[in-house]
């Protein structure tokens, strides 16, 4: 009823290998879209740059990830690293004088160089001790960071970002950041959304069910994980000078620290391996649920609903939010995305009920 | 989907609430205290908020400023920047002029926000040291000695009441983050001047485990150890520093190191350590008098009355006491509705406020936001912190200097 199929016939092979061949998927992603793109008009500043903003930003990073761990199948716990390495990257090249443009790129490749390091690691190893690994490197990232001034930018350790333009419009102001961190978010879906359906995103998908099976039909291991992790890495870092650039607007190392990756670990699982819109679904509930939660708790203690000691006061969303994960785990394994995909299952058939999925 | 229009209905609600510019003449003046609550700075926090909270709640129970009652709008940031972001411009709307985040990531990440914002944030004890520079950062107060002050004031102390430091070795064993190598440079320079040994000795964070640095310090035979750590890791330091060797009269810390530290440590084994202090410590103080009797006897206080007294504690007493007079001198001077610019003219008419003996004096200018960089020597003496020295300050020459450097850096957008 509401994702009608009946009716629409594809005539031509385009048409049905069209990334949303249900109209119903098209027009909503257009009305998000324009919802997104029209955000500065109707939200507040505070709403615009305080959740819009590094909302849309987590999530390009979070997709980045999912790229690697949710379709490739590749562990990574250290990827905050590398979007420390895309930060400060971009922060110095800026400030060498080098255009935004081109310091993006270049954050980009310098993040997927030393990314693809540590990804060589995958060559030989799987699971747990990709992890081992990965975790290595957000280790080593972070003591370079900290141990050279040169990197770091001495004694205060913060790097301001110089002021900029992107495409001859200066990146000043909420609006124009908003912009810019929406460019990025949106190249970056439409970047997953088609990997997913080439040649290259398939390969990652059969390396990642079984990497032997892959190479036995033909499926090079070697090259293909080596390029999830440049894809990966590269996007990453892009995201991280992006997040530095639209969102911190200065760079300091506890900004990429082990519990950063953490998190972008929990956005992709909370949200669901390898599911776009779960990327974003993850990317909301990781970095947005523990401020909304502090907010209510707050407001209804000062509403006088909850009188308790202000040390359990601001324990009380953590122990909310951990109950909410848990919650989100046991009832839906596969995370936000699956969750969205039973609503979507269940209307496309709504007002019948014989869909199981 | 009928609750799910209900939850928007109440979003909106919310994000209608409270937008308001600066507190108008009826309205309180209100301070945002977005602190770090389950996170990293938890050994701090809780004391030093009930700390703030127990001295607003006096000032407000003594009439408040002219009729003005302070607010105190608190929240948990969780050492996120992010999160702090979002708290810091959730006050700002609500009208906090004044903001106080006690975590160097978070101010940090705010410094270019509350510049643009003219909005005062107070960095005690945390954020950029350079901020002292007023004239570059006209919205942020460091207020009491930064690291580099209390790096020269600890070696100063060795200087003058340990034996002198020509010849001397001194180690410097921090916790590998920006913080602990913050003071590296103005002690260097020291090192020249003096003509002592300096070197530095990292542990890995968070500092639990120390063991393999200190078998280097003790290589090393130093006379002095200097710890520049935070939180459970100083007790750890202490604890390896006895275990090689080191008598407990030369091990001197920063500014970390409170009275739990000491009871994790052992209360007799810890005795003769020293720390550096900004702030008086005990009830023994005319303020401490009044919040026992007006705030903590009838009942108001913020938490559990066996914190009063302790060392963040009064830190975060004091910090008030400061904030509320800059709030005072600001409401004389400007009257209401106190705005942030207001208030950091306030802050800048400071002279000589030492919450009635609570602290040392400290007078703010223009150009300085430091107030003076004092503070004072004092020693476990097995039950309590006592000051063996009295307020004083040491080398501003070398801090100053160092400030203009990363100021100047600042400036520059290095």
């Amino acid at each position: 009823m509401f994702y009608r199929l009946s009716g629409v016939h594809h005539t031509r092979y385009e048409t049905a290998r069209r990334i949303w061949p249900v109209p119903a998927d098209r027009r909503m992603v257009y009305l998000v879209l324009a919802l997104a793109v029209a955000a500065p008009l109707y939200m507040s500043d505070l709403y615009l740059t305080s959740y819009m903003l590094p909302w849309l930003i987590w999530s390009a990073a979070a997709l980045s990830l999912t790229l690697l761990m949710g379709i490739a199948g590749q562990l990574h716990f250290g990827f905050a690293a590398v979007m420390a390495i895309g930060a400060y990257t971009s922060i110095h090249l800026t400030r060498a004088g080098v255009p935004l443009e081109l310091a993006l790129i270049g954050a980009g490749l310098v993040a997927a160089g030393i990314g693809c390091i540590f990804g060589a690691a995958a060559l030989r190893v799987k699971g747990l001790y990709l992890v081992m690994a990965t975790l290595a490197m957000q280790y080593l990232v972070d003591w370079t960071i900290i141990n050279v001034p040169a990197i770091s930018g001495g004694a205060q350790a913060t790097l301001s970002t110089p002021s900029v333009t992107f495409l001859f419009v200066p990146l000043r102001g909420d609006t124009a950041l908003y912009y810019g961190a929406l460019l990025w978010a949106v190249i970056v879906t439409m970047l997953v959304l088609n990997i997913k359906r080439t040649s290259f995103g398939r390969a990652l998908v059969a390396i990642r069910d079984k990497d032997f099976a892959a190479a036995v039909i033909g499926v090079n291991p070697f090259k293909y994980k080596l390029l999830a992790f440049f894809t990966s890495s590269f996007l990453g870092g892009v995201s991280g000078a992006v997040l530095a650039f639209c969102y911190y607007q200065a760079v300091t190392p506890e900004q990429f620290g082990f519990n950063v990756s953490i998190q972008l670990v929990a956005m992709v699982l909370v949200g669901g391996l390898g599911s776009v819109i779960g990327a974003y679904l993850g990317a909301g509930f990781v970095l947005l649920m523990p401020i909304v939660l502090t907010n209510v708790v707050a407001y209804m203690a000062i509403a006088g609903w909850l009188s308790v000691s202000s040390n359990l006061l601001a324990h009380i969303p953590l122990m909310v939010y951990g109950g909410l994960i848990v919650g989100f785990i046991l009832f839906e394994p596969l995370g936000l995305a699956k969750i969205y995909d039973n609503v979507r299952k269940y209307f496309l058939v709504w007002p019948f009920r014989h869909t199981q999925s | 989907m009928k609750s799910f229009l209900k939850g928007l209905a109440g979003a909106a609600s919310i994000a209608a609430i409270g937008i308001s510019g600066a507190a108008k003449a009826d309205e309180p003046i209100r301070f945002a205290l977005l602190q770090d609550f389950t996170a990293v700075y938890t050994f701090v926090t809780d004391e030093y908020n009930q700390g703030q909270r127990d001295y607003i709640e006096l000032v407000n129970r003594e009439g408040g400023l002219n009729g003005h009652e302070i607010e105190a709008i608190i929240r948990d940031t969780g050492n996120e920047p992010q999160r702090g972001i979002e708290a810091y411009n959730r006050a700002r709307r609500e009208g906090a002029i004044l903001v106080d985040f006690l975590s160097t990531p978070v101010s940090r990440a705010a410094v270019n926000r509350v510049l643009d914002d003219e909005v005062v944030m107070i960095t005690v004890l945390h954020g950029r040291g350079d901020a002292s520079d007023g004239t570059t950062f006209p919205y942020i107060f460091p207020m009491m000695a930064t690291y580099w002050s209390q790096a020269t004031l600890l070696l100063d102390y060795i200087d003058r009441e340990q034996g002198g430091l020509e010849g001397k070795r001194i180690a410097h064993v921090y916790i590998d983050s920006p913080f602990g190598r913050e003071p590296v440079p103005v002690m260097e320079e020291l090192a020249q001047r003096k003509d002592f040994e300096l070197r530095t000795y990292a542990y890995p964070s968070p500092g639990n485990e120390q063991s393999a640095t200190w078998s280097d310090v003790r290589r090393f035979r130093p006379d002095h150890v200097i710890l520049w750590g935070a939180g459970g890791g100083q007790a750890v330091s202490v604890r390896e520093a006895i275990r090689n060797g080191i008598p407990q009269e030369n091990i001197l810390s920063v500014v970390w190191m409170a009275e739990t530290d000491a009871r994790t440590i052992g209360e007799e084994r810890a005795t003769g350590i020293k720390r550096f202090e900004a702030v008086a410590t005990g009830t023994d103080l005319p303020i401490m008098q009044r919040i026992l009797e007006e705030v903590i006897e009838p009942g108001h206080g913020a938490g559990p009355s066996e914190n009063v007294g302790t060392t963040y504690y009064n830190i975060g007493v004091a910090s008030m006491a400061v904030a509320t007079e800059a709030a005072r001198l600001a409401l004389e001077e400007h009257g209401a509705p106190l705005t942030g610019t207001s208030l950091r003219d306030g802050f800048r008419m400071i002279r000589d406020f030492d919450a009635e003996g609570m602290m040392p004096p400290v007078s703010f200018a223009e150009d300085d936001h430091q107030g003076g960089g004092y503070g004072r020597v004092s020693r476990w003496n097995g039950e309590a912190w006592e000051a063996v020295t009295d307020w004083f300050t040491a080398h501003q020459d070398i801090v100053w200097e160092e400030i203009e450097k990363d100021a100047a850096g600042f400036r520059e957008g290095r």
